[in-house]
């Protein structure tokens, strides 16, 4: 009961922050930009793609790219979007209030974890209706399409649980967001030295999120990959609410 | 006290709480109790250890050491007993301050897991009793500090509570809202709310509370009855405990 009632605040709370809105609609201006870039790049394409029998689609060309734009806007509109999540409450005074009601920490964190992550969700359903809205035009591959928006909302969801777990460390919303930042491309580029060395596999490859997501984004879904998405959300958010819990020891 | 509430389980009972803060003991041995109906005043110079009570009190803090029962249950095995039971309202009533105050009184109302009608009913009784219709659509934000605080008070009274933490509540009120807000423990506490406030003004605890107790260096070092009258031997009483110690 106290999760929903978390959940319904942290949205109330968003719907009315003007950075939510502010951060929605230049991303997407400019994701309606790129889209529009890559529909003129595939439709100038046509008649050479015309000639070969298992050339790339409108998924590959268009839709997936799109949804690449998209990562890569993540790595500043999230933490961005979810910098006060906790350091907020932290700043406002109001998290002893939360305590006071009876909320355990846990449910704190994930009432406010699937505020942001409908919010994050909404992003991407209208960054997803662009391509869709030409879908009936064309032969789309759905299984690709399908994989790669899976890819996407589990780095969301990441991206997310990492900046939470910031918040939940740092008073100061500022300090979260570069955490989050620095944290996540961190996590992306983890392996640049690996593979710029030539080495494709091992453990440093499997720390990296590029790896899970790039295989995600070429349709290839595995157990492996979204393995690596669940439990990097899990460890964040069980720091966050660890962290929430003993604030409430130390005072 | 009278001889119902003296027959009635306490509402609150602390025994030998304690609680370390910024590298001090802010609170030691902390021993006490309340019935219902009963207004208990905490009073103490800055840095007493009031606030650091009611913190721990509200669920807001956990003791170091020491037990808290509520109405005979352990408070800190079950903190979600504070969801139903306490309404706290905290020096300088922290406020979210994107949302207005139907909003905040809606939010404080889900917490303590009021749904449907009941939550209607309950904050159109609050907004109705401490005249909070003219600033509905306000945002919290923007509202000053007496206003916050009087939103802070509906937040806690909401759920009508069996106890009322009130950590210096007539801070920034104006003294027609004072007077209000004296009236409004004195109802509370006819009804059956047991009611402990902090402050550091005399005369507010001869005037609303039945019982005193005053805390000096997180330690007890007085408690006993109030009587409207006894405004000069409580000043006296409170300033011997403050010079003792500074002599100590």
């Amino acid at each position: 009961m106290s999760l929903v009632a978390m959940f319904r605040l942290e949205v109330r709370r968003l719907r009315v922050q003007p950075l939510a809105w502010v951060l929605l609609a230049l991303s997407l201006a400019w994701l309606g930009w790129g889209f529009t870039r890559l529909l003129g790049d595939f439709l100038a394409g046509e008649i050479k793609r015309a000639a070969l029998p298992d050339g790339p689609g409108y998924v590959d060309l268009v839709a997936v790219p799109l949804l690449g734009q998209l990562a890569q806007l993540a790595f500043l509109v999230v933490p961005l979007l979810a910098m006060s999540t906790l350091a907020g409450e932290r700043r406002n005074g109001t998290l002893p209030l939360l305590f006071a009601a009876g909320v355990p920490a846990s449910r704190i964190v994930l009432g406010k974890y699937f505020a942001l992550l409908l919010w994050l969700l909404l992003w991407l359903l209208l960054t997803l209706a662009m391509p869709l809205s030409l879908a009936h035009a064309t032969t789309p591959d759905w299984g690709k399409l399908a994989a790669a928006t899976l890819g996407i909302a589990l780095m969301l969801a990441a991206l997310t649980a990492l900046t939470v777990a910031a918040s939940a460390f740092t008073p100061h919303p500022a300090l979260a967001a570069v955490l989050g930042l620095l944290i996540g491309l961190a996590l992306w580029t983890v392996n640049l030295g690996a593979q710029m060395a030539g080495l494709n596999g091992g453990a440093i490859n499997w720390l990296a999120m590029s790896t899970h997501e790039q295989n995600l984004l070429r349709g290839l879904v595995s157990t492996t990959d979204i393995l690596w998405f669940v439990l990097l959300i899990a460890v964040c958010l069980a720091l966050a609410a660890r962290r929430l819990a003993a604030d409430r020891e130390r005072g | 006290m009278t001889a119902a509430q003296a027959a009635t389980p306490p509402v609150l009972q602390l025994e030998q709480v304690a609680r370390r803060r910024a590298g001090r003991a802010a609170v030691q041995d902390l021993s006490l109790s309340l019935a219902p109906g009963q207004v208990l005043g905490l009073l103490g110079v800055n840095g007493a250890g009031k606030s650091t009570t009611l913190a721990m009190i509200a669920g807001a803090l956990r003791p170091d050491s020491g037990s808290i029962h509520l109405n005979g249950d352990d408070f800190l095995e079950q903190p979600e007993l504070a969801r139903r039971l306490i309404g706290w309202l905290p020096e300088r009533a922290p406020v979210w301050p994107e949302l207005t105050v139907t909003e905040h009184l809606d939010a404080h109302a889900r917490l303590r897991g009021l749904r449907g009608d009941a939550l209607r009913g309950a904050r159109e009784a609050i907004v109705e009793r401490l005249e909070l219709l003219p600033l509905a659509r306000r945002l919290a934000g923007a509202l000053s500090q007496g206003q916050r605080q009087r939103l802070g008070l509906a937040c806690a009274l909401l759920h009508r509570p069996a106890l009322l933490v009130l950590d210096e509540p007539a801070n920034a009120l104006d003294p027609v809202q004072v007077g209000a807000l004296r009236k409004l423990i004195r109802e509370q506490a006819t009804a059956g709310t047991a009611v402990i406030l902090s402050t550091h003004v005399l005369v507010e605890v001869t005037a609303v509370c039945d019982r005193v107790a005053i805390l000096h260096e997180g330690r007890l070092r007085h408690e006993g009855p109030v009587r409207a009258d006894d405004h000069a031997a409580l000043e006296r009483r409170f300033f011997e405990i403050a010079m003792q110690a500074r002599a100590a």
